[in-house]
């Protein structure tokens, strides 16, 4: 079909395109759209969470090998630092919440507190080339990898003062900080995700409170639907979007305390925690 | 993990310390009040291909309606896409081009329109404004000003991806009813090319009956392969806490959006049941 052509004579001009005049809500025009491919925009970058509670809260004896590691893969891997807020983000949920701000407000105040961390990791990084980068100014990415920067972002959604409200009635955002860095990676068309937390991976249950908890080594994103441990220590909604998700592949949760375990996972080990995504739309 | 070589963490109490955010069970507990930021806002959304790609011949009469009122109310102008949108989705999908990506380029056409309406107004106290201005309202309405925005929520490249198609599900009608939600107001107002909703699109079929009052629920549980607003406004509202009502009129009928804002029922009313 040609395109480009402004078409009037309905009262509105239109420009040709196999969408023009139709009503996107239509199902049949939103299925035209749909193809089996996506295209790559980075696929050959990695994204690495720093967990805001699991790590920065440790403070620093949690957090300086974790930049260790960082600063000694920088260069040979390309990669992306989210970081997370942790206790400050809590606390502000808290007293938001007693204020009675609507969830709207909440969203748009919790990532003050992740770019807190954003700036306290660039400051221990800075000499190695780490920067903080506005989350969403990823087209300066080529540039940064090509050049070994380190480039730091924070992990929460920009869905600000519009985040639509939640599910099960709750006042919480349910658009936190791991569905932040998942559709980050995802609309870059990334393949890999490591998530680095203060546990060694994914559990049947918390094995901050139970002894006998087990490790998963290895599972699949249909297999956690099927059987969905009790405490997650990913969010529901990284693996409600994964669903539908194209691009990444693999999610890896290792344990940052454990020296070694992050630049092994960034080497391409199997250590953690290894969600793969397996077959499409479960 | 040994618990003596581990380094504590740091919590500052609170209700919700240590627990897992954005789950529904973190804020059990918690006593909720919510409170409306500002309810006495009238939020309304221009529709793109059904209001802006007409041009002059639909707006002039609908920027004269809301000019004759701008004293009386507060109004949020939150602008839709239209044509330029379809095109730049229609261009995108063809490349294969990610949801996310999608939204960013169609967040463009909004921007654009809401700044031909600022130029207009300009000379009624107008004001173009970004996301970031959202706390400025208070001063924008103080002024007597007439704050105008695009109607895109500001997801950009973080909208989820689509099972069906790119398109992304989140545009101008969400963005409007989102605002809407978090100023507290109770009702959004739609202002497109029909009279509001039809058992069938009008546009199609004559014979389309329209249907005055519908809650989200039955108009969702109907399950039509077409809707005037954007399907997710719909689930949303179902869940609403503030905004509870939207409204849908027709902006080529003279008075209609004056009936609107005085609170009458024109047009098609979808209300949470």
């Amino acid at each position: 079909m040609s395109r480009g052509r402004l078409l009037q004579g309905d009262g509105r001009t239109h420009i040709e395109s196999p969408l023009m005049r139709e009503s996107l809500v239509d199902r049949k025009v939103i299925a035209r759209t749909h193809s089996e491919r996506e295209f790559e925009v980075l696929p050959d970058v990695m994204l690495v969470s720093i967990g805001g509670q699991s790590i920065f809260d440790r403070g620093k004896d949690a957090i300086l090998p974790v930049a260790d590691e960082l600063a000694e893969a920088r260069g040979k891997v390309k990669m992306i630092v989210g970081v997370g807020g942790g206790s400050r983000v809590r606390h502000t949920i808290s007293v938001a919440l007693d204020l009675g701000l609507p969830t709207g407000g909440v969203a748009q105040l919790v990532g003050a507190m992740e770019e807190a961390n954003a700036v306290l990791l660039n400051a221990l990084l800075a000499k190695k080339r780490s920067m903080v980068m506005q989350r969403e100014h990823f087209w300066e990415l080529p540039l940064y990898l090509e050049n070994g920067m380190l480039p730091i972002v924070i992990s929460t959604p920009p869905y600000h003062f519009w985040e639509p409200p939640a599910q099960e009635g709750s006042p919480l955002p349910t658009h936190g900080s791991d569905f932040g860095l998942f559709i980050l990676a995802e609309v870059l068309g990334m393949k890999k995700l490591i998530f680095v937390k203060d546990v060694d991976g994914l559990y049947n249950k918390d094995p901050h409170k139970h002894a006998d908890a087990k490790l998963i080594k290895r599972t699949s994103l249909g297999a956690l639907f099927a059987e969905m441990p009790d405490d997650l220590p990913l969010d529901r909604q990284l693996l409600d979007a994964w669903r539908t998700a194209r691009h990444v592949e693999r999610i890896q949760i290792v344990n940052g305390l454990k020296k070694g375990e992050l630049t092994r996972a960034l080497a391409g080990d199997e250590v953690g925690t290894i969600i793969e995504r397996g077959e499409a739309n479960v | 993990m040994s618990e003596q070589t581990t380094p504590q963490r740091r919590d500052i109490g609170g209700s919700l310390a240590g627990a897992t955010m954005t789950t529904a069970r973190a804020a059990d507990g918690i006593d909720y009040s919510p409170v409306a930021l500002m309810p006495d806002v009238k939020v309304l959304k221009v529709g793109g291909q059904s209001m802006l790609d007409r041009g002059r011949s639909a707006i002039f009469p609908l920027l004269d309606e809301l000019v004759a009122v701008k004293d009386k109310y507060q109004l949020l102008l939150c602008c839709g896409g239209g044509t330029r949108a379809r095109h730049i989705y229609s261009v995108a999908s063809e490349l294969e081009m990610p949801t996310g990506v999608l939204a960013a380029l169609g967040g463009y056409v909004p921007r654009q329109n809401a700044r031909m309406l600022q130029m207009l107004l300009a000379k009624h106290g107008g004001v173009f404004m970004l996301h970031d201005d959202f706390e400025k309202l208070p001063l924008y309405f103080k002024l007597g000003c007439i704050p105008i925005m695009t109607g895109m929520p500001p997801f950009g490249y973080w909208e989820k991806p689509g099972k069906d198609g790119r398109i992304p599900a989140n545009r101008t009608d969400a963005g409007v009813f989102l605002s809407a939600e978090v100023l507290g107001v109770k009702r959004a107002l739609f202002i497109k090319d029909e009279d509001g909703l039809f058992t069938d699109d009008p546009k199609k079929n004559p014979s389309a009956k329209h249907i005055p009052k519908i809650g989200a629920r039955e108009l969702l549980k109907n399950d039509l392969p077409d809707l005037i607003l954007e399907r997710v406004v719909i689930e949303y509202l179902t869940r609403a806490r503030f905004c509870t009502e939207l409204q849908i009129v027709n902006g080529l009928k003279r008075g209609q959006v004056t009936a609107a804002l005085a609170g009458e029922d024109v047009g098609t009313i979808i209300y949470k049941d």
